[in-house]
């Protein structure tokens, strides 16, 4: 938990409040930790082979859905019992919406250790293991990074996050072709590479999450939308 | 000195988060406001009221500190601040009734559509026929519901017959939302009215003699929720007609019933914008600090 | 647990002596309170045992033989036959029927002087009035004599000196056992001025003074008195001047009475040369020492008025004059009502003053006008008190009654006002 002296959301008449808004943050922080190991042990499981750690990342998926119910609840009293506005407002408002990316990031790494089960029980490690480990970590790295801006109210780095995204998605495209080269070669690869295609489709969502968690740090630090907007509009904001 | 060694090692720790730093460094109070500068729009295209470097004086005491803001036509502007900010005697110096407090002297340039409002030549009493006021306390006169909307156009000579003297009566209660509560009780005495009711009936009062504005100063502080709903609706539905400035001590009034929000500090206009702007993303740190209860 | 126990026990033990304390407080207040009402009541006994007599009359009633031999009378229109004439013979005859044994010179004067003085003018009234009535028998109520009169009412009573001769003294039960000599209610003290007889002296012409005086008062201190608040509230700037002649209003009200006496005697009679004794001057005296309470009173009914109505007014547009005249003044009415009552009831109980400018004057008639001479209740009063006669001691408590019958009454109309003309907000 940060120190409160030194937090934005410390600094209220009333004490209750910050206490409200503070535990608010430091849930969030706690379940993007949870769900960063998620990723990060789903990815070791399929790597590993291991279908021991796949079925622990399945079981503990319930505890995420749970943070999120949690964090849901507490959002809604604040916004009933506070009425907050502007800096407030708008990290109860993001918070609702990230803790629905982190989720379905959640949903994704069960997702990855559903698929390394399968892929466990299929035998022999097909190609692409290496591109799942390189895009793993690579968004793995954002998520962390999204975190990392939203506990320190960073836009600069939610930006860099943003522009991360476009690799993500070249990579993503790169290692999906290499995987359509090696299915052709043999067709009894198939049903294996599409496993490992549907991995690397839930990592690639995992960096979009990463890149939503980011803009809505930005939304919380500047009070401007940067969704669907180009990567220069949000550069402009970020840079007043 | 220490305080400024911390201040830089902060910032040199932190180069990538400079708002979290300036903000966690010095309290909202201790911020220096640049006299005259207001930030957000305070101009409007269609401008009802022009005010340009106002500035008030009780005595030597300078209450409003060089105050240019405009008010558009039909716009509801709601005026917020801590208390003692100044908003109620920046709202009073609209239709002068700061007039009748000896020590008040208004400077600057203060025109209801192009006319100079402070003109010597002007008379109070016109000015006031044209922008009406609705006060903190609901204040009927302890005379009949009828008499209390009837007083203003009665003075003024808007009414030849008592056909249209009755007419005048019924039209503005109407307006007020009081009519179907008030029809069959004109003779009784508006302070036998609750005080939702009796506040209601002042603002009938304020249009009974077709004002232009109508200047509110905290018109529900002394009401209750279900009566605040009331005249806020009322406020919603008098902005089609009328320009409307209200003057409240609730955030949450302001959010709800006006256009733009301008926040008064120490004297200062701070911060002017459109209300869905303030309250989601001021732009002032002092704006920002006040309307999250952050002091006030 | 037991930390708390304790506490409750001390806050127990402290609350007998709080309730205690409390009760003595009350007893005090009751105690003031009992004081203050016993010697109200004590004062209103006396005034009412003392004066009550006074509003009972003594008279004789007589059948007058109207004789013009006796009377030496023949034509009762002629002014010089009645200058001569002695209307007393007939009722000194009508008595002595009564006593036949009385006839000698010293008798008859003794009977004569049963009668009060003004039994030989109410016969010569009566026949100015009726000249048919000479030579016929009329049964005639006259007045008694003072001395019958305190012999009468108070035989028993060891403060009043009976100075009737034990002769006369039976003469007199016997008259009072024949219905001669009654008792009625005194209309006399109702319907005449003043007199050097206490059984033809009346309060008329005292009240009629007093109401003459008053109405002065009220015309001239109640609309200045309304002005001038209403100036130095609204209108008056906020400065020097102002606040010296606030002072000085303030000063004034705790000014003796008896100086505006002397200012009156000076600037009104002495200056202006307008006459003494009459009710305008005296209304001007009065009106002057009215003034700083109107004006008092008034200044804090208008600064009773809400600021928030003024506020209202001017907020539809009403002038400074609409707010006032529409507003303050309407709103402030009944206080300023009830001071400038309790005001003129002050003036109304007033004495000192009225003494400088000559309103001590003895006047038998009923004033009518401002400008005929006049006196009033209380001057009347203390007159009478100061009295030798015992028949006045009486009578100026059966004024005082009649004083603080004015008096309360318009205290009543002043709380009446009040209660009426309130309106809440």
């Amino acid at each position: 938990m940060p120190d409160k002296k030194d937090d934005v959301y410390g600094d209220h008449i009333s004490h209750k409040f910050n206490d409200e808004l503070m535990a608010l943050k430091s849930e969030f922080l706690e379940m993007g930790g949870l769900v960063e190991s998620q990723v990060d042990r789903a990815i070791n499981a399929l790597v590993d082979n291991d279908g021991h750690l796949a079925d622990e990342v399945r079981a503990t998926d319930k505890k995420v859905d749970q943070m999120e119910i949690e964090l849901d609840e507490e959002a809604t009293l604040i916004l009933a019992r506070r009425q907050p506005t502007a800096r407030d407002l708008r990290l109860v408002v993001a918070v609702i919406k990230m803790v629905s990316d982190l989720e379905r990031v959640g949903d994704e790494a069960k997702k990855i250790a559903k698929f390394a089960i399968k892929l466990s029980e299929e035998g022999q490690a097909p190609r692409g293991y290496v591109e799942v480990r390189h895009i793993g970590n690579h968004v793995l790295g954002m998520l962390h990074d999204a975190l990392d801006a939203f506990a320190r109210l960073d836009s600069e780095q939610a930006l860099r996050i943003m522009k991360e995204d476009k690799r993500v998605d070249e990579e993503y495209q790169a290692a999906t072709r290499t995987l359509l080269t090696f299915m052709m070669e043999d067709t009894r690869n198939i049903s294996r590479c599409m496993s490992v295609m549907w991995i690397l489709r839930a990592l690639e969502r995992v960096g979009d999450h990463a890149c939503n968690i980011a803009e809505n740090v930005i939304f919380m630090v500047k009070g401007e939308d940067v969704r669907h907007t180009p990567v220069e509009e949000a550069e402009k904001v970020v840079g007043r | 000195m220490n305080t400024m060694n911390s201040g830089i090692s902060a910032e040199a720790e932190n180069q990538d988060e400079p708002r979290a730093a300036s903000v966690a460094e010095h309290k909202p109070e201790d911020t220096v406001i640049e006299e005259g500068k207001t930030v957000g729009k305070p101009f409007s295209d269609d401008p009802k009221f022009k005010l340009r470097n106002v500035e008030v004086f009780y005595d030597q005491a300078r209450a409003i500190k060089n105050i240019s803001l405009d008010i558009g036509r039909n716009e509801v502007i709601a005026f917020i601040g801590p208390s003692g900010c100044g908003k109620s005697t920046f709202l009073r110096c609209l239709n002068r009734m700061n007039d009748s407090i000896d020590i008040c002297r208004v400077k600057g340039s203060l025109a209801l559509d192009d006319h100079d409002i402070y003109d010597p030549k002007r008379d109070v009493v016109e000015l006031r026929a044209r922008v009406g006021m609705v006060f903190q306390k609901p204040n009927p006169f302890p005379k009949s519901i009828y008499d209390n909307v009837a007083y203003g156009p009665r003075i003024h000579g808007l009414a030849n017959r008592k056909s249209e003297l009755d007419d005048i009566v019924e039209n503005s209660l109407r307006k007020a939302g009081l009519w179907e509560e008030a029809k069959d009780r004109l003779d009784a005495t508006a302070t036998g009215m609750s005080g939702g009711q009796q506040q209601r009936l002042c603002i009938a009062r304020a249009i009974a003699v077709s004002p232009e504005v109508i200047l509110m100063d905290e018109p529900c502080s002394a009401l209750d929720p279900i009566a605040t709903a009331r005249v806020e609706e009322l406020i919603a539905e008098m902005s089609e007609s009328y320009t409307i400035v209200i003057v409240t001590h609730s955030m949450q009034q302001a959010a709800r019933v006006s256009h733009r929000t301008a926040y008064f500090h120490l004297g200062h206009l701070v911060e002017v914008n459109e209300t869905n702007k303030v309250f989601t993303s001021p732009q002032h740190e002092l704006t920002e600090s006040y309307i999250t209860g952050r002091f006030g | 647990m037991t930390d708390q126990r304790s506490q409750a026990e001390i806050v127990r033990n402290s609350l007998k002596r709080r309730y205690r304390k409390e009760r003595r407080f009350r007893l005090y207040g009751l105690l003031a309170i009992s004081i203050a009402l016993a010697s109200l009541f004590t004062l209103f006994a006396d005034i009412i045992n003392k004066g009550h007599t006074g509003f009972i009359k003594t008279t004789i009633t007589l059948d007058v033989t109207l004789d013009s031999g006796m009377m030496y009378l023949d034509d009762p229109t002629d002014e010089d036959q009645r200058s001569m004439a002695d209307f007393m013979a007939p009722i000194i005859a009508s008595l002595q029927e009564h006593f036949p044994t009385a006839d000698s010179a010293s008798d008859r004067r003794a009977l004569g002087s049963l009668l009060g003085t003004y039994a030989a003018s109410e016969v010569r009234d009566l026949l100015i009035d009726n000249p048919d009535l000479l030579n016929t028998t009329q049964t005639i109520e006259l007045p008694a004599h003072d001395r019958v009169s305190v012999y009468v009412k108070h035989a028993d009573n060891p403060r009043y000196t009976i100075k009737l001769s034990e002769q006369q003294q039976r003469w007199v039960d016997e008259l009072v056992e024949k219905g001669v000599i009654d008792t009625s209610f005194n209309d006399v003290l109702f319907s005449r001025g003043d007199s050097r007889e206490p059984a033809n002296a009346g309060v008329l012409g005292a009240i009629v003074g007093s109401l003459l005086t008053m109405l002065v008062t009220l015309i001239i201190s109640f609309p200045v008195g309304i002005a001038a608040a209403v100036y130095l509230e609204e209108f008056a700037p906020q400065n020097k001047i102002t606040d010296f002649i606030e002072v000085n209003i303030n000063n004034l009200a705790a000014v003796p009475s008896i100086i505006f006496g002397l200012l009156g005697l000076a600037v009104f009679i002495g200056l202006f040369g307008m006459p003494r004794s009459v009710p305008v001057v005296g209304g001007l005296v009065l009106a002057l020492m009215t003034l700083p309470t109107i004006i008092i009173s008034s200044r804090a009914a208008i600064k009773s008025v809400p600021p928030s109505i003024r506020e209202a007014a001017e907020g539809v547009g009403a002038s400074k004059m609409q707010v006032v005249l529409h507003h303050v003044i309407p709103l402030a009415m009944p206080g300023m009502l009830t001071g400038s009552i309790i005001g003129m009831a002050q003036a109304l109980g007033e004495t000192a003053p009225l003494l400088l400018i000559g309103m001590v004057a003895f006047i038998v008639d009923i004033p009518d006008g401002f400008f005929s001479s006049a006196t009033v209740l209380p001057v009347q009063i203390y007159l009478w008190a100061s009295s030798s006669e015992q028949g006045f001691v009486e009578l100026a408590s059966a004024g005082i009654m009649v004083l603080l019958t004015f008096m309360m009454s318009m205290n009543a109309l002043a709380i009446w006002l009040r209660k009426r003309l309130e309106r809440r907000w």
